[in-house]
């Protein structure tokens, strides 16, 4: 059963298509909202909301742009609009708690956290963009799809953020 | 940092960020709870089994809020203006659902996210709890937070300015309860209870269920 008939099949509240339309993807939309949100638990509510989102609003998937492509722009839109209620609640954000995303162990110790707090400061498209490119492997012809954007909008993000990054980490000389 | 420690670093960055395994069939069964096992709502089950005199109080908010404003439905918007998903005039394909299907899983799903918020609301204890009872609570208004993004939007609240406005008011207390999981959190009770009563959250709640209710 290939992708379309999948979905057509979850429209009509078939939850072992939904399953197969999941594990296909779950482990994807997990990464992107991990990497997105530095935070295990927010990734899989993320994760979960992008799903749930995404089958309710499978009937207005017109297969314009592949499958994956959009429920990655439906991840990304849930991830931004979490980060953005959580400036609105206007709490007070220790930098520790801003600074969540888990390093590997073996890993410099201050480099590796200077780099994330680094990813963090970065504006959100920037930060969307780098991630997206340089993390977890999108070309620039699929951010820009998923985001929306022009494909040269997306290298210029690119470039920018990658030169805020090499600002921020200046003090490395080695 | 020299160009090439830089093309390193970055070449790097998938390796340093790793991601943990993800919890696979934990996030399963929330999805399926919630989009295939909607109208049996299993969560809430769950939570009213476990806390009777929530469900009680739940529906005498429900009870109230009917009483008080069924009366005045006739002048308002019809159930379909109100919740419908119809999509704009000038779209070109056709849908490939029922959307007076769709209309009603809005509503009860809309309906049964309402009763469980308006629960979770007046239980809610003046005073910090023990760290058990602040969990459950955190967790429950999570569970909550994950619809409530959904249903704003949702043609339920795209079409229903009223009906937005009480959902994002309800999704910034529900992040505060949501994050009393911790310690140093306990302290927030004050500023949400007063998040509630300045947003006039509570009768609000009433109000939205009893449109929700009497456009069934």
């Amino acid at each position: 059963m290939n992708e379309r008939q999948l979905i057509a099949r979850v429209i009509a509240g078939d939850r072992l298509a939904g399953r197969a339309l999941y594990d296909t993807h779950a482990p994807r939309v997990y990464s992107l909202a991990y990497r997105l949100s530095g935070d295990p638990e927010k990734a899989r509510e993320f994760t979960q909301d992008t799903f749930i989102r995404a089958f309710s609003r499978l009937a207005q998937f017109r297969g314009d742009a592949a499958f994956s492509t959009w429920l990655h722009r439906i991840t990304v839109t849930v991830v931004s609009n979490a980060r953005r209620s959580e400036v609105r609640i206007a709490r007070e954000v220790t930098l520790d708690e801003a600074h969540s995303i888990e390093t590997a162990p073996e890993a410099e110790p201050d480099l590796k956290e200077s780099i994330a707090r680094a990813v963090e400061e970065l504006s959100d498209a920037y930060r969307t963009t780098l991630i997206m490119h340089d993390i977890e492997g999108y070309t620039h012809a699929e951010i820009a799809e998923i985001l929306g954007v022009p494909e040269g909008t997306c290298k210029s993000r690119l470039s920018a953020a990658r030169a805020q990054l090499r600002e921020a980490l200046a003090a490395f000389k080695e | 940092m020299d160009d090439d420690r830089f093309d390193d670093l970055i070449r790097n960055l998938p390796d340093d960020f790793k991601v943990p395994d993800p919890p696979l069939e934990e996030m399963w069964r929330v999805i399926e709870n919630a989009h295939f096992n909607a109208r049996t709502a299993s969560t809430s089950r769950v939570w009213t089994q476990s806390t009777p005199w929530l469900a009680a109080a739940a529906a005498l908010l429900v009870g109230i809020g009917i009483g008080r404003y069924m009366p005045t439905r006739s002048a308002g918007p019809t159930p379909e203006s109100t919740l419908g998903s119809r999509p704009p005039a000038s779209s070109t394909q056709l849908p490939l659902y029922d959307t007076s299907a769709v209309a009603d899983a809005y509503r009860d799903q809309t309906n049964q996210y309402l009763g469980q918020a308006a629960a979770l609301l007046i239980s809610l204890p003046a005073k910090a709890g023990t760290q058990q009872a602040d969990a459950t609570f955190a967790n429950k208004a999570a569970d909550l937070l994950v619809t409530t993004r959904l249903l704003i939007d949702s043609p339920a609240a795209t079409q229903d300015p009223k009906l937005r406005s009480l959902l994002e008011d309800l999704e910034l207390v529900l992040v505060q309860i949501a994050r009393l999981r911790g310690e140093r959190n306990k302290g927030d009770l004050d500023l949400i209870h007063q998040a509630v009563e300045q947003g006039d959250v509570i009768s609000r709640l009433n109000s939205a269920v009893a449109t929700t209710q009497s456009s069934e």
